[in-house]
Parts: structure tokens; sequence; C-alpha cells
């Protein structure tokens, strides 16, 4: 069993078509820059071969019997060829670094743009891990593929190229000779990319199952001993990853038999060029120092061939994770309405809705209607599966549901268009999420411009800033993954304050504030009557002291509304809220 | 410190039982040793590989010496032979020790990542003091490190190989030049490591900064919906931009670096090339050196630079392994957090603390019997926290003052599974794993459909099979980041009841849950706990009144110490505390 089964949507992957042209659309808009630093690369390639040529004509001029002048102007020129192609080489490798990185950074604020603004019905859907696995993973894998290989691949391509053209300027039966080892390379390269390309992909899939079954059990350590199956974990442990291990060694089988294939280039080609070289000198038609030049030339080109297909693995996962991060760049943009309009005021009204989680799944709503007054304060009572949440979800737009309508301000939600939406109405709900950064930052999110004595007011409001004064550095301490560690009650307290910040005319809360034990709980509940005083609150009540403090309370059963009215008016009447209101108190219920 | 020498628990592989390396070196030989028949070949192989790479300059050397310059046909084809079988022996001496040394690392790696899971799951429990995320990053990144002590050694004498054949040669062909290749391209290569030491730490930090960027991303994306609910996406989106550009400014900067670098490695190795090829050039004039060997000297100062650069390279993957053995070492050889002893509990599991005094609790009794259930309200967490610690057999017996005893046996003397099988201890905010709602809940030795059920059903989480199409076998993903959080909450407490233990200890099991969810799991609790065949008892630490009012007894603790005992009814009548505390 792994994730894999879940069933909801998997992001889509690109096609390799769609890929180069994302890639290609990159390469265009970095402008001068990528054709500027091929060219560099090229020439310094290309300085690159006047050594084996000068060394090839000092060795017929030493066969000729000349004087130390020639063997001294050839170091020489070699010297200068070095200290001219050390500065392309540098120069070039750094050209194309930097495009590449350029190419890639537009391509990842791209990817994370789509990701950000992924219309909200469709985040429902999505898996959380297949999002990070392309914001994280992917990105990286890209990245560390450009930043550690990408410049030495061109500088690679570039040397093979100019050498085979160096070869031939000798003499071209001297080149051809060369060339009789490329059918070998693409025959090698031909039998290898097809077949290695789906173990590289299950090797993926191992890698990602064993460090699922590891981080599974360790993070749940404690339970794991608890119920006594550490034996069972060890061994879901060991099994994935002598999986994974399997899948290694087979991949890299592969790999070593494509390595002497290589090699068997290799020596057809160096050996056609000395055959060939030994005909031609008994012929008079090259001199020993062209065939020296052209066996150095050819056998410099071993390192760059060698590196150039033993990476192939790392250029394909590269070019795989690119296939998963076009994916993401091709996904549609929210539309925004062309007719967009204003809410008129802060009411809400939900008009018969009904909403179920795919077909044949009992209903989640049935027909619920709900009119909230500006400044009114509703909470919604039920049990769990009731249906408050998804009432909650439906009322900011992060479900639309089967049937029926939601106005916001008298303007249908599908009218409001996301960025309006989003203004209009805030969610805090039950997922808290302290964002890494200073705990500034994160208030930040809420209103990127708002000052440090905004943020200071807004933690006031909601009863934080005592405590907050009280971390090591105040507003400036970092919180969130890696920094200080927050409790749930102080997460929850800031999501508050965050409310504060963003100052919307509708609140709609669904925060679990039980999570703070009684006494933090009802500190909680203060800071939350005064971050949403004044606005239109829905609130969904864990804790009944929250539905007693609003002014009407909706009690849902099963998707239906089956009670409403103010606290004392339901208390009073006796009926199922009356009932729970006992239970809750720990009176013994009847 | 405690007992050493944990007692292997699976058998079948019997590497995997080795015991746990004290340091970093018998680590190292540990690695070596049991990877022995795969290091040896592949070191041999791979070394026989670096010695035809070395040849394959010589032999281009004597082909145009022997062959080209006299146009003998004969000696051609003896040439051609000659080059075919190198590189016979060169192909088939990398494919097969690549294999055994990879095959060996692999392995190692294997052995060890198993090993580290074993430790760091060992039901006593380890002091090595690192934490959660760090004992993940040991079992997964340094198990998978310390085992390039594989490489690292077949790289060594590999590479040393070569650069001996390449000394031989050099040294056949004419001594002071020989010398003065042997002593240039390593002084060179040392020359070069100065600036490359410096560059790689800057371009690793300047890595770091990216790395940034990719840290905020997934931060972002993991409260993705926190974002839309703020309607903060936009912002997110901006912030993200700028982490990105100031991650491409890094790294473009660590590219420069790099390619200065890279240029003067270039640079500098092609003037020595010349250098070599004057000195070379003129004792070929002066009849020292024939065509020949000059153009073998040239090759081999060329290829020279190969393994030294490598032994390089050998060294960080030392540094590498050395610093992830380190770690590793940490772990698998903490100490036991707790020493267990052997014995059963005797009779009927009654849990009883008497006169106990640890952490934050002061001179607390309890006792806990059979068909019983006692609430707990502890108003510090802390207090809470010590008293699982005690139940669970984690507390340290040098710490406990007092007598806790289960089955009228001192905790300590209890060998740990079977006080974990007597008392089961559900955390608050406990795990559940990847796989199937079935395979969470089915823990205990009762398996079968309604008892799971019946168990889904008293945590108020019958929801969770009858809205899903999978029903019991609808998936869960890792830390079941596919469940709300009542429904992770509600699941976890199904899991514990599905159990079904003697004693079950459940703290604060509905804090993610609503009132009147709350209340019939309450209710279902408390008919399933008393259902049970013998009666189990029941210890909840809550401050929900809805559980405390069902509980046969509340035992109060303030501040460390038993400040009240009654039923819920009576403590709220009497207790004004205790009323300030629990009702809401």
């Amino acid at each position: 069993m792994s994730a894999t089964d879940e069933h909801a949507d998997l992001l889509p992957t690109a096609s390799a078509r769609r890929t180069w042209a994302v890639l290609g659309d990159g390469v265009r808009r970095s402008g001068w820059g990528t054709l500027l630093s091929l060219v560099v690369v090229l020439i310094g390639s290309g300085v690159g071969l006047i050594a084996p040529w000068v060394l090839g004509a000092m060795v017929d001029d030493i066969t000729a019997g000349a004087g130390l002048d020639p063997v001294l102007r050839a170091a020489g020129i070699i010297a200068a060829a070095a200290v001219v192609g050390g500065l392309l080489t540098g120069l070039g490798g750094w050209l194309v670094s930097r495009s590449g990185e350029m190419i890639l950074a537009r391509l990842r604020e791209r990817v994370m743009d789509r990701v950000l603004h992924m219309p909200a019905a469709r985040l429902e859907r999505v898996r959380v891990g297949d999002l990070l696995s392309r914001v994280g993973d992917d990105v990286a894998v890209v990245t560390a593929g450009i930043a550690r290989n990408g410049s030495d691949v061109v500088v690679a391509m570039a040397t093979v190229l100019l050498t085979a053209v160096g070869m031939t300027a000798l003499d071209w039966r001297l080149g051809l000779a060369g060339l009789c080892a490329l059918p070998v390379y693409v025959w090698a390269a031909r039998w290898y990319l097809p077949i290695s390309g789906p173990y590289y992909a299950r090797e993926r899939v191992a890698m990602g199952e064993r460090s699922h079954a590891m981080m599974g059990a360790l993070r749940g350590r404690a339970a794991v001993r608890a119920y006594r199956v550490e034996a069972e974990h060890e061994g879901r442990v060991a099994e994935r990853s002598r999986a994974a291990m399997d899948i290694t060694v087979s991949v890299f089988r592969l790999l070593t038999r494509f390595g002497s294939r290589l090699n068997g280039a290799e020596c057809l080609g160096l050996t056609m060029v000395l055959v060939t070289g030994f005909w031609l000198v008994r012929g008079d038609l090259v001199t020993v120092g062209a065939v020296t030049a052209a066996a150095l030339y050819f056998h410099r080109l071993f390192g760059p061939m060698m590196f150039l297909v033993m990476n192939f693995n790392e250029v394909q996962s590269a070019g795989a994770s690119l296939a998963r991060l076009a994916g993401v760049v091709d996904l549609p943009e929210a539309p925004e309405p062309r007719d967009a309009r204003e809410p008129q005021d802060a009411s809400v009204r939900v008009k018969a809705v009904a909403h179920r989680y795919g077909p044949g799944a009992p209903p989640a709503l049935d027909g619920v209607s709900l009119e909230i007054a500006p400044g009114e304060r509703v909470a919604l009572v039920g049990a769990s599966g009731a249906g408050k949440t998804t009432l909650a979800a439906i009322i900011t737009g992060l479900r639309v549901p089967d049937e029926g309508e939601v106005h916001l301000g008298g303007v249908p939600l599908a009218d409001l268009g996301e960025s309006r939406l989003r203004g209009h109405v805030y969610l805090v709900s039950q997922e808290t999420h302290v964002f890494a950064g200073t705990l500034l930052e994160d208030l930040r999110l809420a209103r990127p411009e708002a000052t440090e004595a905004e943020a200071e007011a807004a933690l006031a409001r909601v009863d934080a800033l005592t405590w907050v004064r009280a971390l090591p550095e105040g507003l400036r301490t970092v919180v969130g993954e890696g920094g200080h560690a927050l409790t749930a009650e102080q997460s929850q307290h800031l999501a508050l304050a965050r409310l504060v910040l963003a100052d919307p005319p509708v609140a709609v809360l669904d925060e679990a504030t039980a999570e703070a034990g009684s006494a933090g709980a009802r500190r909680l509940e203060r800071a939350s009557l005064a971050a949403t005083e004044g606005r239109t609150t829905l609130v969904v009540a864990h804790r009944l002291t929250q539905a007693r403090a609003a002014d009407r309370v909706v009690v849902m059963d099963h998707g239906r509304i089956v009670e409403q009215g103010p606290h004392e008016a339901l208390v009073a009447a006796g009926g199922r809220y009356a009932d729970l209101w006992r239970g809750w108190r720990g009176a013994p219920n009847p | 410190m405690l007992k050493r020498g944990r007692a292997p628990r699976i058998e079948g592989d019997h590497r995997v039982s080795d015991p746990a390396p004290v340091d970093v070196r018998a680590l190292a030989r540990r690695t070596l040793a049991r990877n022995r028949r795969d290091v040896v070949l592949g070191v041999i192989l791979l070394s026989l590989h670096q010695l035809a790479e070395a040849l394959v300059p010589v032999a281009i050397g004597l082909t145009i010496d022997r062959a080209v310059v006299t146009g003998d046909v004969g000696v051609l084809a003896l040439c051609v032979a000659g080059l075919l079988t190198l590189f016979t022996v060169l192909a088939f001496a990398y494919r097969v020790g690549a294999r055994f040394t990879l095959r060996a690392t692999e392995n190692e790696a294997h052995l060890l990542r198993v090993e580290a899971a074993r430790r760091a799951l060992d039901p006593r429990g380890e002091r090595s003091g690192l934490r959660t995320g760090e004992v993940l990053s040991v079992a997964t990144s340094d198990a998978e490190q310390a085992a390039l002590y594989v490489r690292a050694w077949a790289g060594l004498i590999a590479m040393t190989t070569a650069i001996v054949v390449t000394t031989v040669a050099l040294l056949t062909i004419d001594v002071p030049l020989g010398v003065g290749v042997l002593v240039g391209v390593p002084v060179m290569m040392l020359l070069l490591r100065v600036p490359a030491a410096h560059i790689t730490r800057r371009s690793e930090a300047k890595q770091a900064t990216a790395a940034g960027a990719t840290a905020l991303a997934t931060d972002l994306v993991g409260g993705l919906r926190v974002l839309m609910g703020m309607g903060a996406r936009e912002a997110a989106a901006v912030r993200y931009r700028a982490a990105s550009a100031r991650a491409l400014r890094a790294s473009v900067s660590a590219a420069a670096s790099n390619g200065v670098y890279r240029g003067v490695v270039s640079a500098a190795s092609l003037l020595f090339l010349a250098c070599v090829a004057a000195v070379s050039g003129w004792m070929a004039l002066q009849g020292r050196l024939s065509i020949g060997e000059l153009i073998t000297v040239v090759g081999l100062a060329q290829f020279l630079a190969e393994p030294v650069q490598g032994l390089g390279m050998v060294g960080q993957i030392f540094a590498t392994a050395r610093a992830s053995a380190r770690r590793l070492v940490r772990l698998l050889d903490a100490p036991d957090a707790v020493a267990p002893g052997d014995r059963a509990p005797e009779g009927d599991a009654v849990v009883e603390l008497a006169d106990v005094t640890y952490r934050t609790l002061r001179g607390v009794d309890l006792r806990l019997e059979p068909g019983r259930t006692v609430g707990v309200l502890a108003t510090d967490p802390r207090d809470a926290e010590a008293l699982l610690e005690l139940l669970s057999g984690r507390a340290a017996p040098t710490e406990v003052e007092g007598a806790v005893t289960v089955g009228g046996v001192p905790v300590h003397d209890l060998d740990l599974a079977a006080l974990r099988a007597a008392v089961l201890v559900e955390e608050h905010g406990a795990t559940l794993f990847e796989g199937t709602l079935r395979t969470n809940l089915a823990t205990g030795t009762d398996r079968d459909e309604a008892h799971l059920s019946a168990a889904l059903r008293a945590a108020g989480a019958q929801d969770l099979v009858t809205g899903h199409p999978d029903g019991l076998d609808r998936p869960i993903t890792d830390r079941a980041a596919n469940l709300s959080g009542g429904q992770r909450q509600r699941t976890a407490l199904a899991r514990a009841l599905a159990a079904d233990p003697p004693v079950l200890v459940l703290h604060d099991p509905t804090t993610a849950v609503d009132a009147v969810t709350e209340e019939a799991i309450a209710r279902g609790v408390s008919a399933l706990r008393a259902e049970r065949v013998p009666v189990g008892a029941t210890l909840v630490v809550t401050g929900s009144p809805a559980l405390l009012a069902r509980a046969d007894e509340v035992v109060v603790l303030i501040d460390g110490r038993v400040r009240g005992r009654g039923t819920h009814a009576d403590l709220v009548r009497d207790d004004p505390r205790y009323g300030e505390a629990v009702l809401r």
C-alpha cells in the first residue's frame, strides 16, 4: 500500500515536446545571453585544439631534424593557448551557468505562481505531497543538474564537436577514421536510453517508498512502541530498502554494460585513426606529426564523451523533473469573471445548497439555506460529519456546491472573482500553519504593507502581545520550520492576529480552539471574539461556549439545519441543542 | 550508562545482527569486514582498470614509434592486437569492478539503514540526544553516506595504482624527465587545491542560499490552504519571487567563482604541458627520446592529472563518510533510555502509584482496578506528561521515588513487551501510519471487521468508513495528512480501543472534536470498555467534563499534588476550583 493509491488528482506532466517548448521559450526570453555564452564556449573549445596540433607539428619538426627554435616556438604557442583557453573556459562556463540559472529561476517562479494561484476547487482535490515534490524536489533536482553539470555538459559537447572538426582539418581521411566510432556511440546510446529510462523511474519510486516507510516509522516512534509494532515497521523499512537497492544494482549493471560499449567505441576509433594514419604515412599523404595529433585528439575525447554519456542519468532525471515542472506551468489559471462586481455589504446568503463528496456518497449538505445579516455572529453546531466544515468551505469558495448558490453582499460568489472574494471573506481554518521566517514576516502575509506598530496592535487586539514580547527577539523571532517552536495556542493567536491585520468584512472561523486545553481555549475564545468584532462572522463551534457567545446558533445534523435561534431561546426550548448544552457542561444526561 | 548489546530481532540476515560499532573506526572496519569479498574483488579490478587506462597513452606512443614511423605491417598488426587486448581488459575490469564496489556500497547502506531504524525504534528507547528530525536524517542520509567508505577505499587504491604505473612508465623512459613530471603534477594539483577549497566553501554557502528558496517554496505550499483562506496567495508569490531572485544572484556569483577556478585549472594544466613539451622535445632533438617516447611522455603527463585529481575526490569522500559515520555511531551506540526487567504482571492488571514523586509530581497516590474508569484532571500539562511517562515505563528508575506497580510488580521489573501488552498509553496527537484505515486499526489480536467497526463507532469515527467508497480500506497517507485533525484524533482513539488492552490510558482524546461528538465518544468509550472480557480498566487524562462525568473517580492534580478526589458531580458541587477548571 502506498500513498499513490489515494483517490486524488495528480498534477499533469508535460510531454517531451511541450517540455522542450517551455525550455525553448525560456531560452528565447533570456535574449542574447544564451547565444553569447555558446559562442564563447565554442571558441574556448577551439583554442583547446591548438595544443595537440602544435605537438603534432613539433613531432614533424623533430623528425625532420630541425633545431631547438621550432620546439620552443611550439611550447610558446601552447602556453599562449593555455592562457587564452583558460580565460575562455572560465568565462564560457560562467556564462552558460548564468543563462541556465536565469532560465531556471524564471521557470521556478512561474511554477510557484501557478501552484499558489491554483483554483480553490482544484486545490481541494490535489495531493499536497505532489505539490510539495514539484516545488521542492523537482526544482532542487533541476537546480542541481544545472548548477553542477549544466555548464560541464555544454562544454563537453562543444569539445566533442570541435575535436571532430579539428581531426578532419588535419586530414579528412583521419577525420573519417575517427568518425567510425560515432555509430558505435549512437548504437550504444540507442540501446541504453530506452531500457534505462523506466528503471530510473522505478528507482525513484522505490526510493520514495523507502523514505516514506522510514519517516512514517521514526516520526511515529512513540506509537510504534506503544502498539509493539516495531518489528513490523522495521520489516517494512528493510523490505523497501532492499527493493530500492535491488533496483539500484540492476540500473548500475545496465550502466556498466553501456560503459563497456563506449569503451568499444573508443577502441574502434583509436585503432582506425592509427591504422589509417599508418597507411597514409606509408603513402606519404600525411606526416607522422599529423597522425600523432589525430591520435592525441582522439584520446582527448575519451573524457568528455564518457562524461556526457555517464551523466545521461542525471540529465534524464533533470529532464523528468523538468517535464513535471512544465506540466505545472501549463495549468490553467483561475478565470477572473469579465464583469466582476463589488459586494454591496457584508451580508451572506446561502440558497438551497446541496453537496456530496463523489457519487454514491451520502449528502454532506442537503438543501441548506441560511441568511446572515451584516455584522451578525452565527455559530454552527453539530456532530462531526453534520456538514459544518463543508458549509464553511462553500461560503468561502473553497468548494463549489453541486446545487444552490451563495451570495456575498448580494453578488453571486462566482461573479466576484478570486481576488475580490479573498479580500472580502477570510477563513481561519482548522489547519494552522506557522510560516517559516520571523513573526513579523508571518503577519505581513496577511497585509504586506503593515508596519511594525500595526502588527503589534493586531497582536494586542487578540491579547498575544505579551507572549510575543517575551520571545527571544520579539517580533523578529524566527518561527516555523526550523525556528522557535510555537505552542498550538500561540499558533492560533497568530492566525487570529493575521485576521485582524487583513481586516475583512466577513470572517469564517473553523479553528479547533479546544486543542489548547480548557484555560487556553477560553483565552482563544476571547481573542477570536475580539478579532471578529464588527465583522459578519460564521463560527464553526467546536465548543458550545462559542455558540453561547453568538447572536444566533444554527444546529446541523446530516447536512440539514435542524434548529436555530439565540442560545438562551434554544436552551429554554429543551430541544436537541438543550441536550447538547447539558452534556457539554458535564451534567449527566437523562 | 545502561545496558548495551541489544539482542537482534530480525533473523534470516545474519549480517544485520553485528554488534553496534562503538566508534567511527569500528564502523569503518566493520564496513570493510562484512563486505570483504566484494570490496577486495572490486579494488583489484578497479586497480586493473586504472592500470589499463594508464597504458593507453603508452600504447599510442608505441604504435606510432614502432609501426607508423617504420611502416612495418607485421608490427602494426601486433599493435592493433595489443590495443584490442588492452581495451578488452580495461572494459571488463571496469564493468565487473565497479559492480562489486557498488554492490558493497549499496549493501552496506542498506544494512546501516535497517540497523539505524531498528535502534531508533527499539522498545527500550535511546539517549542519543538527537531530535526526531535528526534521527530521521541519520537513518536516511547518514546511513547512505557512511557506506561511502567502500567507494573511498576502492578509489584510494585504484588511483594509487594508476599513479604507480605512470611512475614506472615515466622512469623507464627517462629518469630526470620522469621525476620532473612526477613532482610537477602533484605540486600543481596541491597549489590548485588552495583556491579550490576556498571556492568550494564559498560556493557551498551560496548554494545554501539557493536551497533557502526551495525551503520557502515547500513551506508556503505546505500552508497553501491557510494562505488561500487568508487571501495571501499573491503576498506569498511576491515573497517567493524575492527569494528566488536572491537565490539566482547567489548561484550566478557561485558560478563566477567556479568559472575562475575552472579557467585557472585549465590554464595551469596546459602551461604544464607546454613545459613538458619543451623539455621532452629538446630531449628528442638530442636523441635521448624517440618520437614514440615523446608522445608517451606527453600522454602520460596529461593522464597523470586524472588519478591525482581523483585522490583529492577520495579525500572528500572520506571526509563525508567520516562525518556521517560519527552521527550514525551516536545513534547506534546510544545507551538505552530504560533498563527493563523480565517479569510479567501477576494476577489482575491493577495499576497502582503509591506516594510517587517524579518530575513535577509530588507524592501521588492513584489506584486503577479492572472495570473502573479513572479521570485525571491535571491543571499543569507537565503533570500529565510525567504521569504518562510513568505508566508507559519510559521514566528512568533512578528518577522515580515511591512505587509504580502493574499487577503487583514494580513497573521497572516488568518485561517491556509484557508491560505494553498490559498497559496501552495512547499519547495525545499520536501518529497514524501510511497504509489503510484497516492496517492502522488492526494492531491488536482481534482484527476482524466487526471488532474494528465497534471501535470506530465508540470513537465516533464511523463516518470515516461510511463516507468513503473504500470503507475500512480507505487509504491513509503518511501521518494521515489526508484526514482532518478531528478525523485523525478519532482514528487514533479507535485504534487504541481496537487494541483492547487490559489497561487503557488516554490523554486528551477529544480536543479536536466538537461538543456533540465528544459527548458521543464519552458514551461509546465507557460502553466498549465495560463490554471487555475480562473487564478493562481505563484512565483518561483530560479536561473535558463530558469524559470526566463518566469516570467512576476523578483525581485532581494541581501543582503536582492530588488536591481532590471524587466523582465529577461531587467535585463540581463541593470544589469551586474544580468547577473553575472544567466548566466552560
